[in-house]
């Protein structure tokens, strides 16, 4: 299967491990990602709270390469990246005025094609869990995991189109393929404080410590993430937070990998800020 | 006139609707099939704990006129049983009847469809976590549990009960547009019966706004309020969260404009009224018009008469409560009658 | 005193409804194809918010501010700069209003009026992250923190984290960039009423 993949900005530097995690666990499932050729960022937070308009071209730069690559299968592993290029994909569709204002400023017909998935969507819709399953090779027996999955994988669900905005099960669904165990909590779609890390960090230690508080409540013994934002705000500020937690936050990818048979060491484990290895350690994971 | 009394009609459901239309046909002396699928008359109100606005026993209700059925002769009541076809024929219906797996063919004069209602699926409403958390019901659900509470299987601790109305209806997003009329009633009755069985309980409803226009309505929410101190919460609640066992609600209190919460030991949804699946099935087999929700559409000007010899009585046409399901059963024998003694 | 600055909650006399207009709601709905008409009022989205607890408007009472023309308050109000954007509002809505939409066009209406955010630290992140884009296409988060600090005067803010990242390893010292950057650029338009590089 070809995709074009969307990395984004996090990807190539704070959150190399999702990155590397991901090209893995794909190459692993015969999935083929096409990196987008001179992507750009999807401007983030930042755009789309200042300009419309820029924050709809932003995306719309890369989904037309996208196009052009011959690709109708665009995924993302951040889930703002993710939001992004979906919310610009459904203007697109379906807004004419901002269509003819981006096709105007890019010079190119506004990419309608590609459909947007991010990656979760693809491993549990399209590659599907009995694949998965069938290539599990060291099952995470024993670890109870909270699936953490935040605002914008789920939500509109107008526009995201992927599982149940408030309840959903597709993250909890293939960590229980892989072998883990996963808790029924409060958290798993309240927000980490998204990106107010630096610019009103009180924001993200208020929400993203509700989240931890919650998990940890449920007796996980640590969330699973599937978006770099919310691994940040919730793995490097548990300090700040005042909670002596140290609860690891793990990518999707990472636990995938593991199952797969990889090395902590190939699938950037040692990366996260508290470290999994103990807890791994301790099931015979690692 | 003999003639005329000799034509059956069919009334479908044997709720608090289909027996009252089946009553009045058969004290006026008129041939009646009643055709129920469960193996009791009685329908929903079986299910109920008390009611409004008297706080009455809903047996009251059915059990007299089960005893009219009785004394009346040409009754006929089929339990366990459903219409499985239908034909147009001069003067009526051919109809089939699948009576306890035994096919039977009647001609009939008249129909009353009175198929009554279900609750809407709450799997949608993930925000409030029906089917995810334990002690979150619809609102039959919870009248199960009164009943049990009342026979004395109560919780040792007096507990907190929250009621959401509104679940489904007036939601143009996920649920549908229209008010389902009698839930501001049963909500108000539900949270009394609470605060009746615990004093030291807490029951908080929260609404948008209340509505209880019919004769004793308004007294009837108001007594709830001041006499048993219901505490009503103005706002429709956002989400459901597990917390110690507990459940915490977030909600705006809209009349003073702040976040607020509550932990709660249960919580009771006021599931949106729909047209049952046998009122569905009803309206296609007798080829009825319907509205875009499902519910079965009279004529214009006309209160249940849908078209020529078919009637419709209770929430088959649109949510009623027990008083006016029983108006509109009367209404629908009433034209019944007038039609079996038309002309050809 | 200006009752945009004071305690923006209050309204310190009575409103004059006769005075106001729905000319904000018509520009709403044909701006963001949101129709605000559909209100139920029911605060479902405003129980449920993340940020409610400290806005000074809950999204609630912004539409009906939108309802009765209120557009100074609106403008100037804190909420439009603690907003997660976190869609809960909008897919809870049982009118569908999309909240979030209305939020990012009052705060880019704001801005264009040159009104000052009251969390400067939060426009002045948006505006360096984009002036990244602007330059290079790309964001490169150390340069981001960096430029950030020394702009907001928080030199330190986020340093004991800093060591811990670099030994990580995830803290990339090359910039990433976009090579065809005439396309990005474009995207960029002046607008009126604002100073400094074209945005």
């Amino acid at each position: 299967m070809n995709v074009a993949y969307f990395p984004g900005c996090s990807l190539h530097s704070m959150s190399r491990e999702y990155d590397v995690s991901t090209r893995l666990v794909c190459q692993h499932l015969d999935i083929n990602l096409r990196e987008i050729e001179d992507w750009n960022c999807c401007g983030a937070t930042a755009a789309h709270s200042v300009n419309h308009t820029l924050a709809v071209g932003l995306s719309a730069r890369n989904l037309s390469i996208a196009e052009e690559m011959n690709l109708d299968k665009v995924t993302a592993v951040c889930a703002g990246c993710f939001s992004r290029l979906k919310a610009a994909s459904h203007e697109l569709r379906n807004n004419p005025h901002i269509k003819a204002e981006v096709e105007q400023m890019l010079k190119v017909t506004a990419p309608v094609k590609p459909e947007v998935e991010h990656l979760l969507q693809l491993l549990v819709e399209e590659i599907g869990l009995e694949a998965i399953r069938e290539k599990v090779v060291k099952p995470l027996k024993g670890l109870r995991l909270a699936a953490y999955y935040g605002c914008l994988l789920t939500r509109p669900r107008q526009i995201a189109q992927f599982d149940d905005p408030e309840q959903p099960v597709s993250l909890d669904n293939l960590l229980k393929t892989l072998g883990a165990e996963t808790v029924t909590w409060g958290h798993k779609a309240e927000c980490c404080g998204g990106g107010y890390a630096a610019s009103d960090t009180d924001i993200v230690l208020d929400l993203g410590g509700q989240v931890l508080k919650s998990a940890r409540q449920a007796g996980a013994e640590a969330i699973v993430v599937a978006c770099p934002m919310c691994q940040g705000n919730l793995d490097m500020r548990q300090k700040a937070m005042e909670l002596d937690f140290r609860l690891p936050i793990i990518y999707f990818t990472q636990l995938i990998g593991l199952a797969f048979g990889y090395k902590s060491g190939q699938l950037g484990i040692n990366k996260l800020f508290n470290s999994p290895m103990p807890l791994l350690k301790s099931k015979g994971l690692a | 006139m003999g003639v005329h009394k000799e034509q059956l009609t069919l009334v479908i459901g044997g709720g608090a609707a289909g027996i009252e239309a089946a009553r009045v046909l058969g004290q006026a002396g008129y041939p009646v099939v009643l055709v129920e699928k469960s193996n009791r008359l009685g329908g929903v109100l079986n299910q109920l704990a008390s009611s409004f606005p008297r706080w009455e026993d809903p047996a009251q209700f059915v059990e007299p006129r089960v005893k009219d059925f009785e004394k009346c002769e040409k009754v006929r009541i089929l339990l366990e049983s459903t219409v499985s076809g239908c034909q147009k024929v001069k003067n009526g219906y051919q109809v089939k009847i699948d009576n306890k797996g035994v096919a039977e063919e009647l001609q009939v004069g008249a129909v009353i469809i009175a198929t009554g209602f279900e609750l809407m699926d709450l799997s949608g409403y993930g925000e409030y976590g029906h089917g995810s958390f334990a002690n979150v019901f619809n609102s039959l659900e919870f009248e199960a549990v009164l009943k049990q509470w009342a026979a004395g299987n109560k919780p040792e601790k007096p507990p907190v009960v929250a009621f959401f109305k509104c679940v489904g209806s007036r939601d143009r997003s996920k649920g549908y547009p229209y008010c389902s009329k009698i839930c501001c009633m049963y909500t108000a009755k539900q949270a009394g019966l609470v605060k009746d069985l615990f004093p030291d309980g807490r029951s908080y409803v929260f609404y948008m706004d209340y509505r209880a226009s019919g004769k004793e309505y308004e007294e009837f929410v108001r007594s709830v309020i001041e006499d048993k101190h219901v505490r009503y919460v103005r706002g429709r609640p956002a989400k459901v969260l597990p917390e110690n066992g507990r459940l915490l609600i977030r909600c705006e209190d809209t009349l003073m404009g702040v976040p607020v919460e509550v932990r709660a030991d249960y919580i009771v949804l006021a599931a949106a009224i729909r047209p049952s699946q046998g009122t569905a099935e009803m309206a296609q087999m007798f080829g009825l018009k319907t509205d875009a929700y499902g519910f079965i559409e009279p004529e214009p000007f006309e209160a249940v008469k849908v078209q020529e010899r078919v009637f419709l009585a209770g929430s088959c046409g649109f949510a009623v409560e027990t008083l006016g399901a029983l108006q509109q059963g009367a209404a629908a024998a009433a034209q019944a009658i007038a039609v079996l003694h038309q002309a050809d | 005193m200006n009752a945009t600055t004071s305690p923006v909650n209050q309204y310190f006399k009575a409103l004059q409804l006769d005075e106001t207009d729905s000319s904000l709601s018509q520009e709403i709905l044909e701006n963001c194809g949101v129709d605000i008409e559909r209100c139920l009022e029911c605060g479902k989205c405003s129980g449920g918010c993340s940020n409610t607890h400290i806005f000074d408007f809950t999204p609630r009472k912004i539409v009906q501010m939108i309802k009765i023309g209120d557009e100074k308050r609106l403008l100037h109000m804190d909420s439009l700069w603690c907003c997660v954007a976190c869609h809960l509002c909008v897919d809870r809505c049982p009118s569908g209003i999309d909240i979030p939409r209305i939020m990012d066009y009052l705060r880019e209406k704001a801005i264009t009026k040159g009104i000052p955010a009251t969390r400067p630290t939060v426009e002045l992140f948006h505006n360096l992250m984009l002036d990244q884009v602007h330059k290079k296409g790309r964001v490169s988060e150390l340069y981001l923190i960096l430029n950030y600090n020394l702009k907001s005067r928080q030199y330190l803010k986020n340093a004991e984290l800093g060591p811990q990242m670099f030994f990580k390893g995830k803290l990339n010292p090359i910039p990433a960039r976009v090579k065809k950057m005439d396309q990005v650029r474009r995207l960029f338009r002046p607008k009126p009423g604002q100073k400094g590089e074209a945005r």
